[in-house]
């Protein structure tokens, strides 16, 4: 469970649950609300304190009650929205494709403050303490203050940046389109160390265990030593991986574009399972507490038992090309392509 | 800009246009098509754009006819496109296609550095067989060479979706717009909050079964932004069109509204497709087309999901004549149809007819009557070359 104020990768957490617990197994058999929103749904909603904030291409940024689906607010951006959400102390915060990166209250859906880059900001901020750090397709890695948004530094890496990084107290882990997986010091931006994949590098990093766990466009699946940078293991796929990995007890889940959920063991990347194929996943899937769960490209939102693989559910309610759904005590929430927002039980 | 809405039917046809219809007497010469008449009068097209204003670089560009065919003895390895093998076969091709040894001489032939430099990619069939990320970063570098820099190109596809599944929006250098038509903000900075990707003032209207739209709009990227498309279909059969060359990857990934033109098991992509392309900016502004044949698609297309019916051609077809390189397609799809004992595209017996899920379990089974004499009307427009006779398929082989 992230902490009020630290949000240190895309959906709080490695296991990619958006700050929730998600203790539900049981299959979704009852729609609750639904809503239908002005474009396509690219990134994944995020929930915290009975609201439910989904970024939209319309450029809105909408907060549902999730009890009713009622729209409690909506902030209009200038351009489309493909970043996540992020959730700090009182503030959401996105990008766009406009370059910008918003802070708006989370209660009024008021705009707190606004920095601007150069490119597209289809990562999902990324909050450690007092400080924002996102990346853009125009190259920039930049870190801005927390409360204000101004400027703390700025990097250009000279390759685009669609991951989103990961923060630790001292580092800060990031994946480039050229392949590169760097780590930066998170005070100054300078780089510690740089891996060098085959192909773009494209999903979020997880960090545990004294590992950065991230795929490839190399249809690769590596683990590099955080403090080295050295590969302690990879594992090849039939594809490239843009699936932003979940890790969870042990174990390290993500999709591959050749359309199976893959499972290994943090430790030595061994192939616990796979599912059967689907269509492309390119989504990060989410893991809690037994189950594993995606959205898939022109597919449906699966549930696997995380030890075993055996398909524990499933919901035909239109894939995702990038989207997490949400699974609570209460209910899943789902946010598919076609701009439909789904409340399920 | 001045715009005209003229129509075709079977009365009008070309003539009202004015185009020329250079292949019109002879089309019925492939060896493998049938001795169908026109389709240009079988479907009353009004199309609303700017007149054509012929230029050298205009389909069919500057080397009607010709067509590079370069292959690769091993353009893939360990199941990855090799971007090396690509960089070669495209430098290579562009020479022998124009004559330049070096490349950025080639490439200056049609683009300038101050052109804005739109590059129709095809990635329907997510994730194996689409415009390879490799080519199009070739591409890219190619144009580079050539002076024009990455903020002025835009590689664009009707679906976002499918754009996004295939990484072209993350995988391409910084500074290169990917923009699925799709999308309500394909600019930059624009002050109208609601724009379209498409433009409402060029299309082609038309009913074909009764739909409730009945306009099809261009792209504003087409018509408004860019002065020169370069474009990168994939070598496959398509259920509806025969195949999917660089006539449909432009018409109907720069066209909205056209899945509507086939209700198996009739399609009218013939003559939409041609006429689509004859539209004044389309036309007059796609100046290369580069085909990606490295893996291609001889059933089950566009989408290709099942891998039984790709297969690694290991070629690309290069040219500025989009009717000649997709008259060599079609007779590359029908000699592979031939090898594995399928059905001519033109194949007209009803009991091949097939549901639409068939299409990927079975090579014997198709929806459509398909239509590739679309590419025969094509030339009919005077966008280029259909004999085979008249065809310069140049074939070299790079490693």
């Amino acid at each position: 469970m992230a902490s009020d104020t630290n949000w240190i990768t895309l959906l709080a957490s490695n296991d990619r649950r958006g700050g929730v617990a998600a203790p539900a197994r049981k299959p979704p058999a009852e729609l609750i609300w639904k809503a239908t929103l002005g474009d396509a749904v690219r990134s994944s909603p995020v929930l915290r304190d009975g609201v439910l904030y989904v970024g939209c291409r319309d450029g809105r940024l909408y907060a549902f009650d999730v009890t009713n689906g009622r729209e409690r607010w909506r902030y209009q951006a200038q351009a489309a929205l493909h970043s996540t959400p992020s959730l700090s102390g009182s503030l959401v915060l996105f990008g766009a494709d406009d370059g910008t990166v918003s802070a708006v209250d989370r209660a009024s859906g008021l705009r707190r403050w606004q920095v601007e880059g150069a490119g597209e900001v289809w990562s999902s901020p990324t909050v450690y303490e007092d400080v924002v750090y996102f990346g853009s397709t125009g190259g920039e890695v930049t870190a801005v203050d927390r409360a204000s948004g101004q400027l703390r530094w700025r990097r250009q890496m000279d390759a685009r940046i669609s991951s989103t990084a990961y923060v630790t107290e001292h580092r800060l882990f990031v994946g480039c389109g050229d392949g590169r997986l760097v780590a930066l010091d998170r005070s100054t931006g300078k780089d510690i160390w740089v891996h060098r994949a085959a192909d773009g590098i494209v999903a979020s990093p997880a960090v545990d265990g004294g590992l950065v766990l991230v795929g490839s466009e190399d249809y690769f699946f590596y683990a590099v030593d955080t403090e080295s940078g050295k590969v302690r293991w990879k594992i090849e796929t039939g594809l490239g991986v843009t699936s932003s990995a979940a890790v969870s007890g042990g174990k390290v889940f993500f999709g591959g574009r050749d359309g199976y959920l893959y499972a290994l063991a943090q430790s030595d990347g061994r192939e616990l399972w796979k599912s059967r194929p689907m269509r492309a996943i390119t989504a990060p899937p989410l893991a809690a507490d037994g189950f594993v769960c995606v959205q898939s490209f022109y597919g449906s939102t699966q549930a696997f038992e995380t030890d075993t693989g055996k398909e524990l559910w499933r919901a035909n309610l239109g894939g995702s090309v990038s989207s997490t759904p949400i699974v609570s005590a209460e209910a899943v929430y789902l946010a598919t392509y076609p701009g439909v927002v789904y409340a399920l039980r | 800009m001045d715009r005209r809405t003229f129509i075709y039917n079977a009365a009008l046809g070309t003539l009202h246009l004015g185009w020329s219809s250079q292949a019109a007497a002879s089309g019925q010469q492939g060896a493998s098509s049938p001795q169908a008449p026109s389709a240009l009068g079988s479907l009353k097209i009004a199309v609303h754009a700017p007149e054509f204003i012929p230029s050298p670089l205009a389909m069919p560009g500057l080397f009607p006819g010709r067509v590079i065919d370069v292959s690769h003895p091993q353009p893939i390895r360990d199941r990855r496109i090799d971007q090396t093998a690509v960089r070669t076969m495209l430098t290579q091709g562009m020479a022998a296609l124009t004559g330049d040894k070096k490349p950025a001489d080639a490439w200056a032939r049609f683009v300038s550095p101050a052109d804005i430099v739109a590059i129709k990619v095809n990635p329907s069939s997510a994730p194996a067989t689409v415009t390879s990320i490799a080519l199009l970063r070739e591409v890219i570098a190619a144009l580079n060479g050539a002076g024009v820099p990455n903020r002025n190109m835009i590689v664009y596809d009707r679906n976002s979706n499918q754009l996004e599944v295939n990484g072209y929006h993350t995988q391409v250098p910084a500074g290169v717009r990917v923009v699925g038509l799709d999308q309500r903000w394909s600019v930059k900075g624009s002050s109208d909050v609601n724009r379209s990707g498409y433009d409402p003032e060029v299309y082609c209207e038309m009913d074909c079964f009764g739909e409730r739209e009945t306009r099809s709009y261009l792209a504003s990227i087409v018509t408004r932004e860019a002065t020169k498309i370069i474009n990168l279909p994939v070598l496959k059969e398509h259920n509806a069109s025969g195949v999917t060359g660089c006539l449909k990857n432009l018409a109907y990934g720069s066209f909205n509204n056209v899945a509507r033109t086939h209700v198996d098991p009739k399609t009218y992509t013939d003559p939409v497709i041609p006429v689509m392309c004859s539209v004044g900016p389309l036309r007059s502004k796609s100046v290369l087309h580069i085909m990606d044949g490295i893996r291609a698609v001889y059933h089950g297309g566009p989408f290709g999901w099942n891998p039984e019916f790709v297969w690694e051609a290991k070629t690309l077809l290069i040219g500025t004549d989009p009717v000649a390189i997709d008259r060599v397609e079609l007779e590359i799809v029908e000699q592979k149809r031939r090898e594995v004992g399928a059905p001519s595209l033109f194949d007209r017996n009803p009991a091949n007819l097939g549901r639409s899920s068939d299409i990927e379990r079975t090579a014997q089974k198709n929806p459509f009557y398909r239509e590739p004499n679309h590419i025969r009307t094509a030339s009919e427009l005077g966008l280029g070359t259909w004999e085979l006779a008249k065809i310069d398929r140049r074939k070299i082989v790079v490693s």
